[in-house]
Parts: structure tokens; sequence; C-alpha cells
């Protein structure tokens, strides 16, 4: 009945292999070529506007760029600190108000108060999360919600800034080819550099304590994070991002109201592209952004109606909540099939 | 010799996880003790999950009386005749003690007899008489305890498997819990339970089992597992008397 | 005097229909711990199978109840066997079945729609527009049936929970639901049947609610935090305590409707509702709804 073991090193060996076979250890190559290069791509792409009309095309990488800061500042908060939050739209519409209401009073360009907005948004952010931070989990995509509605009925009721019908704002002088590209380049560079800032996060030592929040906090609490702190940091940053995003946004459309910032499709989208990308990778959110937006080209192009497009898009968010919740970078990584040049971790 | 439970070769985990569980043996007879002891992460914990359904068993067999218990849920296996008390206990902390003791009995067929059944085993357990109607939640992890060992008596199991019943209990206590398990014994039942604690576990058994990653090591009688060098030496923490 | 005996039984009767709609809510969590933001679009389903009986053949909403009943308790059981069965397999309870619940309502939200069109719909049986006269108050009848009926369903649904067998397994489920399995209650069973009965009453709510508010497909966003409110600060998981919720913040809001101005009204939901989950995130009289 006893199956053999000799001696006594014979186990404590047997469970030192055991133990390695249970560990798993990260792919640390990196092709790091290629996001230098995706950059000096889009960098140029505005000279095609001297060959023909490329304006839709410019559009549309402006959109995609935007979404990416909102998507990689999200996940800040929801994929390094685990925060899910349904309302981060909140930022986005203080932020386009913010420089939006200087540019209409002032005539300050946004790409000149962005970071402004930037750090007001952060500001809000630390003080609203020092309040919403204090619930968990679904308490926390709850209050998010309600933050949200509350932001709703106040700002369509704030006639400084007009209320629901918001406040026209006046579009700058350059000709049709080339009036876009300020915001173009605005957001490919805010892109770049929510990249780079969320790189640097992950790898430094803030980024590790807001690993640890994600998967236990109690534990992270006791082994010495201050893990208040740390929240509140993480919804800071990742609202500034957000805020940003806003600001240029509400230029480049001339136009500030609550029902383009406060709508739950953005909110949505920020969300959805992180899980889609991948939650918590720093790849996952460029590649949810262009994703999602393609998505949305082609069932406008289709479907046309927004209803079939919120089907839509709840389809793709329960799919991948379902079969891939670790998003693409995050579920190849897992298998380790991440090809490297998505490997932006 | 006769078994009343035989886990053979058995491998499981938590779900699509790696396998805690890889090749664990297991044969318990009808009437007596059994101890499983082990480090932790061993897979003391997940072998009785596996046992009572609570884990797929990914490979391997699970027989019980010669039927295989195996992709049974957990409410099949009770009515089958094992009970399990996990490391939590499984008490409901809002119901009292006397209304625990009912809920022991939820999957009688035929409940005329339930009030009965549970006022004779409060007899076995007077401080259970005491506080039946205070809150299950209110009392101690000794009372607790005994609530939750006294509550798998109501269906007359053949199997009780115990999870770490001494987890979080003062020795004095934990001899308590060891005499109820005698006293359970006594009445028949069959107990099968994993211990953190091996010297006092083996001490109160009569068959020993040793886990180690996910497979069974060693098996005899509990004395033997004792006085074994190489056991004392990985588990026991060295030589010492027994 | 009369307004405010006007106000309070308004805000009463809308607490009644608000206590129907966060009941279903708060079993499903009771049971499941998951917080169902699929539920109050579900409402509005329901509140369409109302107008579409009542537009297309003449059915009295109230006499729709049991159908509509029927037929979200059957949706609640697909939902559940296509979506929650193996998440509560996987034993891992996580803010991603949330999200799962938010995508499922914007599904549901955009068949709505794209079936039925964002026109604003309200079903119009007689007593909808018709009011009863006590000396100077005056109640909207529509109001006060969907009230009453409401209180009668929640009783049902209590009775049926404190005294049936089964509602005495959906209990243990609610309080552990390891304990409940180990002790031979069929948990998954349990789990598909509460979800059924959840969604079974949003259905009884939607047709109830067809009659006093105008709806439309995304109506159901202005409804997510205010049940959220009800259920939080009543406690999830407890249907006394949604009771209770829904009756004090409903009177609260009619008066501050009334006395502050109508957009004001709802902020009273969102408010109370940060407000308690900094304050006392249990609620009056629940469990933490977040992992046990």
């Amino acid at each position: 009945m006893s199956l053999a073991f000799n001696e006594t090193s014979n186990v404590l060996q047997a469970r030192a292999e055991h133990n390695e076979k249970l560990a798993r250890r990260a792919d640390r190559t990196r092709a790091t070529w290629f996001p230098i290069v995706l950059l000096a791509l889009l960098l140029a792409v505005p000279a095609l506007q001297f060959v023909g009309n490329f304006n839709y095309v410019i559009h549309l990488i402006l959109f995609t760029a935007c979404y990416a800061v909102m998507a990689s500042g999200w996940n800040i908060l929801g994929g390094f600190t685990g925060y899910i939050s349904l309302g981060h739209n909140v930022f986005f519409c203080i932020g386009g108000y913010f420089a939006g209401m200087l540019l209409a009073r002032f005539g300050i360009s946004t790409l000149l108060t962005a970071p402004l907005a930037g750090l007001v948004c952060a500001a809000v952010g630390y003080l609203i999360g020092r309040i919403t931070l204090k619930t968990r989990g679904p308490s926390f995509i709850i209050s998010s919600l309600a933050l949200v509605m509350i932001a709703r009925i106040l700002f369509d009721n704030w006639h400084f800034v007009g209320g629901a019908n918001g406040v026209a704002l006046p579009a700058n002088d350059l000709s049709v080819e080339w009036a876009k590209l300020p915001y173009y380049y605005a957001f490919v560079v805010l892109a770049a550099l929510t990249v780079f800032i969320s790189y640097k996060i992950k790898h430094s030592k803030f980024g590790l304590g807001l690993r640890a929040i994600s998967k236990d906090e109690i534990k992270a609490e006791s082994a010495g994070i201050d893990t208040r702190t740390y929240k509140t940091l993480a919804f800071a940053i990742s609202a500034a991002f957000v805020g940003m995003a806003g600001a240029i946004w509400g230029e480049y459309l001339t136009y500030i109201r609550p029902n383009i910032f406060l709508i739950i499709l953005v909110s949505v989208n920020m969300v959805l592209m992180c899980i889609l990308g991948g939650k918590g990778t720093i790849a996952g959110p460029v590649i949810g952004a262009i994703l999602i937006v393609a998505f949305n080209e082609i069932f406008v192009a289709t479907l046309g109606s927004s209803e079939f497009n919120i089907l839509a898009t709840g389809l793709i968010m329960a799919l991948a909540l379902m079969f891939f919740p670790l998003g693409i970078v995050g579920t190849l990584a897992a298998k380790h099939r991440l090809p490297r040049f998505l490997n932006w971790d | 010799m006769s078994e009343l439970l035989h886990v053979s070769n058995v491998t499981a985990g938590y779900g699509d996880g790696p396998a805690i569980l890889d090749g664990a043996e297991l044969r318990v007879e009808p009437g007596k003790v059994h101890c499983i002891i082990g480090p932790n992460g061993a897979g003391k914990s997940t072998l009785l999950k596996a046992i009572c359904g609570m884990l797929k068993v990914r490979n391997g067999d699970v027989l019980y009386k010669g039927e295989s218990l195996k992709g049974l849920r957990p409410d099949q296996v009770l009515r089958k005749g094992i009970c399990f008390v996990p490391q939590e206990r499984a008490l409901f902390p809002k119901m009292t003690v006397r209304e625990n003791m009912r809920m022991g009995g939820f999957s009688m067929s035929d409940k005329s007899g339930l009030e009965k059944r549970i006022d004779e085993i409060e007899e076995l357990f007077p401080i259970l008489k005491e506080r039946r109607d205070q809150h299950a939640g209110t009392m101690s992890g000794g009372q607790q305890q005994t609530l939750a060992m006294a509550r798998t008596m109501i269906l007359k199991p053949d199997i009780v498997m115990l999870d770490e019943p001494s987890l979080g209990l003062a020795p004095k206590i934990v001899q308590e819990m060891f005499s109820i398990m005698k006293m359970m014994a006594a009445e028949g039942i069959t107990i099968l339970l994993v211990e953190q604690n091996a010297l006092m576990g083996l001490k109160n058994s009569d068959q020993g089992v040793v886990l180690d990653l996910g497979r069974t090591l060693f098996s005899g009688p509990a004395d033997d597992v004792l006085r074994d060098p190489r056991i004392q030496d990985l588990y026991l923490g060295g030589k010492k008397a027994a | 005097m009369a307004d405010i005996i006007q106000t309070l039984i308004l805000g009463l009767a809308l607490g009644g229909v608000f206590a129907l709609m966060g009941s279903g809510l708060s079993l499903v969590f009771g049971v499941m711990r998951i917080v169902n933001l699929a539920h109050p679009v579900l409402i509005i389903a329901g509140a369409y199978v109302a107008y579409w009986g009542f537009r297309l053949y003449g059915i009295d909403p109230l006499m729709m109840l049991p159908v509509a009943i029927v037929i979200l308790a059957a949706i609640g059981v697909v939902l559940y066997k296509l979506v929650f069965e193996r998440e509560a397999r996987s034993a891992k309870y996580s803010e991603m079945t949330v999200l799962l619940t938010f995508a499922i309502a914007m599904i549901v939200e955009g068949a709505l729609g794209g079936f039925f069109s964002n026109t604003q719909r309200v079903t119009s049986p007689d007593y909808a527009t018709d009011a009863i006269f006590i000396g100077d108050v005056f109640i909207p009848t529509g109001q006060l049936y969907a009230g009453i009926l409401s209180l009668i369903i929640i009783s049902v649904l209590a009775l049926f929970l404190k005294y049936s067998s089964f509602g005495y397994a959906i209990r243990a489920t609610t309080q552990n639901r390891e304990a409940a399995e180990l002790l031979g209650v069929n948990v998954n069973r349990v789990a598909l049947v509460s979800f059924a009965i959840g969604i079974g009453l949003a259905g009884a709510a939607g047709c109830l609610v067809s009659f006093v508010f105008s709806f439309f497909p995304a109506k159901h966003w202005e409804w997510i935090a205010v049940l959220m409110s009800l259920v939080v600060l009543g406690g999830m998981g407890s249907l006394l305590g949604t009771v209770v919720a829904s009756f004090l913040l409903s009177v609260i809001a009619a008066f501050v409707g009334t006395y502050v101005g109508a957009t004001w009204s709802t902020m009273t939901f969102f408010l109370a509702l940060f407000l308690i989950l900094l304050v006392r995130p249990q609620g009056l009289f629940g469990e933490k709804p977040e992992l046990a």
C-alpha cells in the first residue's frame, strides 16, 4: 500500500520540480521597432493630402487615436488596478468643457490648454476617487454609473455652459485639406505619449503596487502598500488622459454639448476596447480601439440604424467577456502565442 | 478487506487550472477514523472536494460501495451517504442552531422523523441543546465546529469527511473535537479527516494517509505512519518520540 | 396640507411599483451574487409586451400580467442557460459578470429598438388618465392600481419564500451557497428558478409601468441608477430592505419633485446611492455586494 520513496531528499527534490512546473515565466523579448515604425508611418500619413482627398482616412485615424488615448487612460484604472469604471466619460466631458469654454471665451486653442484640462481632470478625479474608491468591485461599477447620471443632469441644467444645447466653438482658419491636421497630430502624439506613460507606469514600483491591488487588495494592504493613495493616483492619472482627449475632441467637433460626451456609448467603448484588446496590457487598448472603430464603421455602413449598432456592440462585448476575457493580447500571451510585435508590455 | 470508498489514481484541479491531484489513491475502511496529512498545496482539501463532487474528477475514479461517484453533484453524493464539512464549516450564520440542524435534514425525503432525530442528537451534544435558539454566526469556533459535526449525524451517513476540523481552535477544544469524532465512529460513522496538525491528527486516528505533490506517498495504520522515520523527517518536524 | 398628502400618496404608489421593479434584482443577487444591470431593460421588455397586447388586441395591461410574467420568465431561463450557468460554474465571481449583464442590457435594448423603434410608447387604458378624489386630494388611478398590484405580487413572493420548501432552498442558498449545496440543495436548479422568477418579476413590473411612465428602449439607463439605489440602500439580497428603501426614497423624491423641481427628483436616487455606498455599503438589511 505504500508507494515507493526511498530518501527524504527524493521527495524534496520532487517538490522543487513540481513547483517549477507550475511557475510561469513572462516573455521578455520585445520588438520595439514596431511601435516606433508605426508612429513614424502615422506621422507621415497626412502627406497623402498632397495627392488627393484623404480627409476620411485622416478622420478615422484621428478618431482611433482619440479612443486609444481614452482606452489607455482607462486601462490604468481598470486594467492595472482592477477598478472598472463605466462612467469615465465624465472626465471626457469635464476636459472638453474646460478647454472648450476657454476657447469660446478667450480664443485659446485647446491644443494649448489640453494639458491644463488634463490637470483639472486629474484634480477632480483625485477628489472623486477619494470618495468612490472606498467601494469595491460591483459597488464601484454602480457608483461610476451614478456619477454619469449625476453629471448628465448637472450639465444639462447648467446655463453658464449652455445647458443641454451646449456651446458652439470657433473652427480654425486652415483650408479644408489641412484643417484636420493640427488635431490629427495632437491625437497621434497624445496617443503615443499615453502608451509610453502606461508602459512606464507598468514597469515601475507604482505599477507593481497597482497590480497587487488588482489581484487582492486586502493582501496588498497588509503587505504595506498604501492602497488608498495608489488607487486615487491611478484614478487621477487615468482621468487626466481622458480629459485631455476630451479637450481636443471638443475643438475638433467645434461643439461642446452633454450628449456628445456623456452618452453611454462613449464609456462603453472605452471599456470594450480594453476588454477586446486585453485589459491590463499596453498594446491591448490600442488594438481594441482599432478594432472597435473598424467594427463601428462597418456596422454604420451596413446596419445604419443606431439601435442595431448598440445590439452589435453589446454582442461583441458579451462574446468577448464569455470567451476571451483576457482580450486578444492577453489570451495570446497566456497561450504563449503572442507575436512579438504585439508584445508592448 | 471490503473497502467502503476507493479513490483510484485521481487527477483533479480547480477550474481550468493545473492538476493539484495527480495520482491520488485512497482506501477507506468502514468504522475507522482515517487521517490525511501532508504539506500545504499537497491536495488534501482538493481530494475531499473531488470525492464529494465539488470539483470535477478529471482522471481516475472514485468508487463508493462499488458505484462510481464521478460526475455527481454534491447534493447527489450526499444522498448516497457521504457528508462533507469544509474548512469554513458551511453553517448558516443567520439561522439558529436548531434551524441549522433542521437544514441538515433538508435532503430527507420523509421529514416526519426529523424533529425527533434532532432531539436525539441534541442529547449527545448538550452545548447545542443549551444554545438551540442562538444564531449560529455568534457562536465560538469550537461551538460552530461541534454544530457542523453534529449536523452531519442527522442523516446517519456512512462517511463523514472533515476538512481541518481543528483549524483556529485551542488545543483543549481540539481534544474535544476528537472525542466527538470517536463518538461518531462509535455510532457507526466512518470518518475521513484532513489535518494540518499531523501529530495530533494521527494520534487520534486509526489509519493515516500521507499526501504530497498530489499523490499518495504512504498509507497504513496511524501508528506505523507516526513511527516511520522518513515521515517524521518530512512531515512531523524531525525525529521525535511519537 | 392637501398638497403634502397628495405628494405622500404619489410617492407611496410609486414606491410600490419601484419595490416590485427592485425585488427581482434583489432576489437574483441574493441567490447568484450577480448585480444584473440588464434587469431594467427587461422591465421595459415587459412593458412592450403589455403595450402590444393592448394596442393589437385591446387587452388591458392588468390582464396581460400573467402573459408578461411567463414570457419574461422564459427569457430568463434562456438567458440563464446561455450565459449564467457557465459563469456560476467557473466559480470565479468578478466584476466581469456584472459587465456581462451590461452587455446583455445593450443587446436587449438594441433588439427592442431595432424591432419597435425609438418612439415613446405608453399603454393607455382608461384608468391611466382617471383619478379619484378624496376631499381635496387627487389620486391618479393608474398609479394607484399599479402600486396596489405591485404590493400584492411582492406579498405573494414573500409568502412563497417564507413558507414553501423551494423558498426554503432559495433562502438557504442566499445565505450560504456552499453550505446549501453540501446539505442537499441542487443549487444550480435553485439559481435557474430564482433567475426565472426574478426576470418574471421584471415582466410584471414592466406591465404595470407601461401605463404609468412613457417608455422607449433607452429609458432603462435612467432606471439602472434608480433601481440600484433602491436595492443598495435596502441591502442586496433582502426583499424587505428593497421594499422599505423603495418607499423611503420614492416619498423623498416625490417631495423633492414637488417642492424643488422635477429634474431634481431623480437626483435624489443618485445622491442616495452615492451616499449609501460610502457610508454603509451593505445597506439597511443586506450583504455587501462584493466577493464574500
